[in-house]
């Protein structure tokens, strides 16, 4: 059975003309036509058809102990899309992310990446940022940084030089024979996002990935994603940040207690919670509610929900009509914020992350 | 298994260890200070001998009074010894410095002690007078013999032995000497690699730098590319430890004993003579090399279980003890091993993993362990190692993103797919 929010099959066929996608068999004939491609990279491109996910994931259930923390999830990521796996804290979606990965072995099920589970030596084109994140500490910025190019598939010579240009570009040039641990945290956080982003990878999965940055390392991060998706890379960003998610994501699965609460296009998740909200300040007193529901009713501000059907125009007649001085009228849909709120009420304070 | 990235992990493990100057200045100094030792020691011991051979030509100027009549005149006076009826006056020119020495020969020397009075000449230069007066009453009786055979039988009997078990020739002590260097391996390894091979997983937990690392490479290749890695500075230690000792013994000749010599073997081609008294027993020694590596693997696998384990370098550091008391265990209790290898307590230390490769290998140098049980004690280390090092990879994987607690081992351990 779908979850409420389910909005979207895993062979949606509108989900081939999402302007996110771009041409896949150009993007294979790029991908096979760059010299130094691995052969198992090659390969890899040459299995996956049109119809292949980016990610697969089918009946994935994950079990510690007694405690079944994702249970029966299954969902889809296509090639050149921008994914949102949101949820609360403890709803699983770190435990999703780390399965998929190898990192944890599922209970249940089957996760995909490329039409097959996840392989370190194969899969050079990943560019993944943890919720728990470091850098070898003691350690030599370049050395750090040419290390994990070098793991990533890339010469050594070339992972110094593209090491040593990202530094410049993020004004740390001077810090490159530096150890780690004498850099702050910003500092560090600019060089964890050069090494996310190393060999330029198709598929980018990013956990939590404004956590703990600094703004102006947000910014450098949203910067860097957004660079990384023009260029044709699958973004995976898991996150509470429903502001990020509007910006950033074309579709979006909500988990709530390892189960799909929603999934589906940002716009088809905020339909499927509310046919729209309107924000007005006014003078005066609220009418009786009738087809829609104050959601904030402060003295002059007030945020409504409409039921389904709820013509905004119509509510602001009804306003007018019972004496109300509108000063604005804004209708929308709901926010993400307020999905996300609808979804996990309280709860979400009280999870633990999973 | 593939082993992708294996060169890589290795190539920065070893980049990152040998480019530190504090891994030269601290592997230095060891053999820095072993030159300095050697060389006081080389410079002591050629003094010391260049000391003797002048106290030797030395003629000591002494009186002495011989009751016992065995003093050959004639010896004394070559000697430097002038006899005298008055002990006490002889005595008392000492007493007051105007003589070196005196010898007081009582009358029966088999019984009562020859009296020495000399003067002081620190604790090295006064003993030469107690061998002034051996050597006076040795020479006077090798007169008094007449016969050098008799006396040189009477003075030192020299022996070359033969050792025989079950109908073979035994080829003895000699024997452990080579063996007997890979328990010292052994040692060495763990005491000064068990630290670092106990830091192989804490640090990448520590560090919170698993999750990247596991997507672009297996966990095995991993921890065997930090072994290996940890392996190689080990080797890179060793050598810089044996380079200068080596030279040492080289170019300062009379450091290292020569040893006795023992009888001819005229045994199975596998053994050999070397110089120094060394006997090659091929047979232990491949059987010593292979407890020495199944060892050595056993204690690194565990090492790296308890690194995925724990939390931190410190909460590790506390289960590093453990390891080590395998080790010394059976030292403590090697007589009884020793002395009865098929008590209860010695089949226990030969067989139990943890003990097994001290034991093993101390049986083995000391010729008592047989072929069966040698090859059966290899087979435990080697299919015990394995086991810790998949319990620690496995727990590495489960454990390194545990990153502030304790990891549960049955949890980590229990199979999770339906």
């Amino acid at each position: 059975m779908h979850p409420r929010g389910w909005v979207g099959g895993f062979s949606d066929p509108g989900a081939g003309a999402h302007p996110g996608y771009l041409d896949k068999r150009r993007l294979l004939a790029v991908f096979l036509g760059v010299s130094g491609v691995p052969s198992e990279a090659r390969a890899t491109m040459e299995r996956m058809t049109e119809s292949t996910p980016v990610i697969e994931v089918r009946d994935f259930t994950m079990r510690f102990g007694s405690a079944t923390v994702v249970d029966g999830l299954s969902f889809d990521v296509h090639s050149g899309e921008t994914f949102g796996l949101l949820g609360a804290n403890g709803s699983g979606k770190t435990t999703t992310v780390r399965a998929l990965l190898g990192i944890y072995t599922p209970t249940a099920g089957r996760l995909l990446v490329h039409g097959r589970p996840f392989d370190p030596a194969a899969d050079y084109a990943l560019g993944y940022l943890p919720e728990e994140r470091g850098l070898y500490r003691k350690e030599k910025v370049l050395d750090v940084m040419t290390y994990f190019g070098q793991l990533k598939g890339m010469e050594r010579s070339h992972a110094a030089g593209w090491s040593q240009s990202y530094l410049e570009r993020v004004g740390l040039a001077d810090k490159a024979s530096t150890k780690l641990t004498t850099l702050s945290g910003g500092q560090q956080q600019k060089v964890q996002l050069g090494v996310t982003i190393m060999n330029n990878p198709s598929l980018l999965i990013l956990d939590e990935p404004t956590k703990g940055f600094d703004p102006v390392n947000r910014r450098l991060l949203l910067d860097l994603v957004e660079e990384q998706r023009a260029a044709g890379a699958t973004v995976v960003i898991i996150t509470h940040q429903m502001e990020e998610v509007e910006r950033l994501c074309d579709r979006v699965l909500l988990l709530k207690d390892g189960h799909a609460e929603a999934y589906g296009t940002v716009s088809e998740v905020q339909d499927a919670y509310g046919t729209g909200i309107v924000r007005l300040h006014y003078a005066g007193s609220l009418p009786e509610p009738r087809g829609w529901r104050p959601v904030t009713a402060e003295r002059n501000y007030a945020e409504l929900e409409l039921d389904e059907g709820t013509d905004p125009q119509a509510v602001l007649r009804e306003l007018l009509d019972a004496g109300v001085e509108v000063r604005t009228f804004d209708a929308s849909r709901l926010s993400m914020e307020q999905v996300f709120l609808k979804v996990y009420g309280h709860a979400s304070d009280e999870g633990v992350a999973a | 298994m593939r082993l992708h990235n294996l060169g890589t992990v290795i190539g920065f493990e070893l980049r990152r260890t040998l480019a530190k100057p504090m891994f030269w200045l601290t592997s230095l100094s060891v053999p820095a200070l072993m030159l300095v030792i050697f060389g006081l020691m080389w410079f002591s011991n050629t003094s010391a001998a260049a000391s003797v051979d002048a106290q030797r030509d030395e003629a000591v100027t002494f009186t002495y009074t011989d009751a016992s009549g065995i003093v050959s005149p004639d010896i004394a006076q070559q000697m430097g010894g002038t006899p005298t009826s008055d002990a006490e006056g002889a005595a008392r020119a000492v007493q007051e410095g105007r003589a070196v020495l005196h010898l007081d020969v009582p009358a029966d020397p088999s019984v009562d002690p020859v009296k020495v009075v000399g003067a002081d000449r620190g604790l090295i230069g006064s003993g030469k007078w107690a061998a002034v007066a051996r050597d006076l009453l040795q020479r006077s009786a090798s007169e008094k013999v007449g016969d050098p055979v008799v006396t040189s039988v009477l003075l030192n009997v020299p022996t070359t032995s033969e050792l025989w078990k079950d109908g073979e020739r035994s080829p003895g002590v000699a024997a452990a000497i080579l063996p007997g260097l890979f328990l010292v391996l052994l040692y060495m390894g763990v005491i000064m690699l068990g630290q670092q091979m106990l830091n192989i997983t804490v640090e990448e937990k520590e560090n919170r730098v698993t999750e990247m690392i596991l997507t672009t490479l297996d966990p095995t290749v991993l921890i065997i590319g930090k072994v290996l890695a940890v392996l190689v500075v080990g080797l890179v230690q060793g050598l810089v430890l044996l380079i200068p000792a080596g030279a040492a013994a080289l170019f300062l000749p009379g450091l290292l004993g020569g040893g006795s010599t023992p009888a001819p073997m005229p045994g199975p081609a596998a053994s050999g003579l070397l110089a120094g008294g060394m006997v090659v027993d091929l047979v232990r020694i491949v059987l010593a090399a292979l407890l020495f590596i199944g060892g050595f693997l056993l204690f690194t696998a565990l090492l790296v279980a308890i690194g995925s384990v724990m939390p931190t370098a410190k909460d590790a550091g506390s289960a590093f003890g453990v390891v080590i008391l395998g080790m010394f265990l059976p030292l403590y209790t090697a007589a009884v091993v020793i002395n009865d290898p098929s008590s209860v307590a010695a089949q226990f230390l030969t067989w139990f993993p943890l003990t097994a490769p001290v034991t093993a290998l101390l049986l083995n140098a000391l010729g008592v362990l047989s072929l069966p049980v040698a090859v059966g004690v290899i087979v435990v280390l080697f299919a015990t190692a394995a086991v810790f090092l998949w319990a620690g990879v496995r727990l590495f994987r489960q454990g390194s993103i545990s990153y502030d607690k304790r990891l549960n081992i049955t949890k980590a351990l229990r199979p999770t797919r339906d």
